[in-house]
C-alpha cells in the first residue's frame, strides 16, 4: 500500500493552482517532481502533507484522506517548509519542545533525537537543519520536502534514509540535485501527470 | 488537545511577540497614569491592544510557527483556542498593568474596571481573531465588529449597570467568534501567504 496515493489532485483557490498530479510514494521509497513555478511546487508539497485540500482529485496519506482525516494525516506525514527557519543555535532546544508539545511526544526522547539529528547535520546551517530536524521530531514515515536547498542534498537525504520522501522542485536541475546524491538507491523523478 | 500542546503554541507565540507584549504593558502604565478614572480608559486601549495582538496572528507574520502549527495533528477548534489565548492573554497583561497604574494614581475602582476590561478584551480578540485569516472587506468587517464586542461589553457593565448583562454578552460573544475562529481554521488553506 502506498504511502501517499495522489490522484488527479489539482489545487485552485486564492488566486492559485496546481496541479493535477497522479503519483504513488511506496514506504522508504523516493519521488521528486520538478514543477512550472516555485508556488506550484509548493502547493503540491502542502497537499502531499494534508496541509492544503485537493479542490478536484484525491490524496491519501496512509489511506486517509486530508479532507475528513487531516489529524491522521499529519501524524503520518511531515512537511520540510523550503522557507529557512530564523532561529539560532540558543533557540534549538525551546524549538524541539515546542515541536514535540505539538506531536505529543516525550520531551526528553524529543530532545535525544533532536541533538543526534543535530549532529549528523553539523554541516548544515541551522536556518535548514532545525526545519529538518522539527519535521522529524514526530516520527514520520512519510517526509514532504518543499523544494530542498539543493546544497544540502546528500546531508537532508542521509538523515532521511529509510522513510519515503516526496521532495518538490521548482526547477529540473535542482530535482536532479536530489537524484544524483549517493542516496539514490530507490529515487524515482518525474513531471506532474 | 493536551494542556502541553495548548501551552506549546501560546508559549512559542508569546515567546516572538515578547518585545510588542512589553511595549503594550509599558503603553498601558502609561496611558493609565494619564486617564486614570472610569472603565472606558482600559475597555478602549485594552481591546484595541487586543486586536491589534489578535491580527498579529494572521499567517505570513510568524512563518515557521504558522507552518508548525498547520502541519500538527491538532483539529482547528483546538488552534482557535490556543491562537486565541495568545492575544487574551497579551491584552489582559496590559489591562492589568493599566489598572496597577490607575492604583498607584489612587483611584478606588482599579479591580471593577480590571474586571470589566479583561471581559471586553475576551470578546474583542476572540472577534478580531477571525480578521487575521480573512482579507478585504470581509477583514474591515471583523475588525469593526471586534471593537464593538468590546464597546457593547462596556456599555452594558457601566451603562446600563448591568453587569452580569455585560459578562455574560462577553461570554456569548468569545464562545461564538471563537467556534466560528475554529471552523475557519479547519477550512483554511494556506496558499495565500505562497
Amino acid at each position: 500500500m502506498p504511502l501517499l496515493r495522489m490522484r488527479n489532485a489539482s489545487f485552485e483557490g486564492g488566486g492559485a493552482s496546481a496541479g493535477p498530479v497522479t503519483l504513488d510514494v511506496f514506504p522508504g521509497e523516493r519521488t521528486a517532481l520538478a514543477f512550472g513555478s516555485a508556488r506550484e511546487a509548493s502547493i503540491v508539497a502542502l497537499m502531499a502533507s494534508g496541509i492544503v485540500k485537493p479542490s478536484q482529485g484525491s490524496v491519501l496519506i496512509d489511506d486517509f484522506d486530508p479532507r475528513i482525516q487531516s489529524i491522521n494525516c499529519k501524524r503520518v506525514a511531515a512537511l520540510v517548509p523550503h522557507e529557512p527557519c530564523g532561529l539560532n543555535e540558543s533557540e534549538f532546544v525551546r524549538y524541539v519542545l515546542y515541536r514535540a508539545a505539538l506531536w505529543k511526544i516525550e520531551p526528553r526522547r524529543a530532545l535525544a533525537h533532536a541533538q543526534l539529528l543535530r549532529k549528523r547535520l553539523s554541516e548544515m546551517h541551522e536556518a535548514f537543519a532545525f526545519p529538518l530536524i522539527g519535521a522529524l521530531v514526530g516520527m514520520p514515515k512519510l517526509v514532504v520536502l518543499d523544494r530542498p536547498a539543493a546544497a544540502y542534498a546528500p546531508q537532508t537525504l542521509a538523515v532521511l534514509e529509510g522513510r519515503a520522501v516526496f521532495s518538490t522542485h521548482a526547477s529540473a536541475s535542482e530535482m536532479r540535485a536530489f537524484l544524483t546524491s549517493p542516496f539514490t538507491a530507490s529515487g524515482r523523478s518525474g513531471t506532474p501527470a | 488537545m493536551t494542556l502541553r500542546a495548548l501551552g506549546g503554541v501560546v508559549i512559542a507565540r508569546l515567546y516572538v511577540q515578547r518585545r510588542v507584549l512589553l511595549y503594550a504593558c509599558a503603553a498601558a502604565f502609561v496611558v493609565g497614569i494619564l486617564q486614570p478614572e472610569g472603565a472606558a480608559g482600559p475597555v478602549v486601549f485594552c481591546s484595541l491592544l487586543g486586536i491589534a495582538m489578535a491580527l498579529s496572528q494572521s499567517p505570513g507574520r510568524h512563518p515557521h510557527l504558522d507552518r508548525c502549527e498547520q502541519g500538527a495533528p491538532l483539529f482547528g477548534r483546538e488552534l482557535a483556542r490556543a491562537k486565541g489565548l495568545v492575544p487574551y492573554f497579551g491584552a489582559s497583561l496590559a489591562a492589568l498593568s493599566y489598572a496597577s497604574a490607575q492604583t498607584v494614581r489612587g483611584s478606588h475602582d482599579a479591580a471593577f474596571d480590571l474586571l470589566i476590561a479583561l471581559a471586553a478584551v475576551a470578546a474583542s480578540t476572540s472577534t478580531a481573531l477571525c480578521a487575521s485569516i480573512r482579507r478585504g472587506w470581509s477583514r474591515i468587517l471583523y475588525i469593526l465588529l471586534a471593537f464593538t464586542a468590546g464597546t457593547m461589553t462596556y456599555a452594558l457593565a457601566v451603562t446600563a449597570h448591568a453587569l452580569l448583562a455585560g459578562f455574560a454578552f462577553a461570554a456569548l460573544a468569545t464562545f461564538l467568534a471563537l467556534r466560528q475562529y475554529g471552523e475557519a481554521l479547519a477550512r483554511y488553506d494556506p496558499v495565500e501567504d505562497l
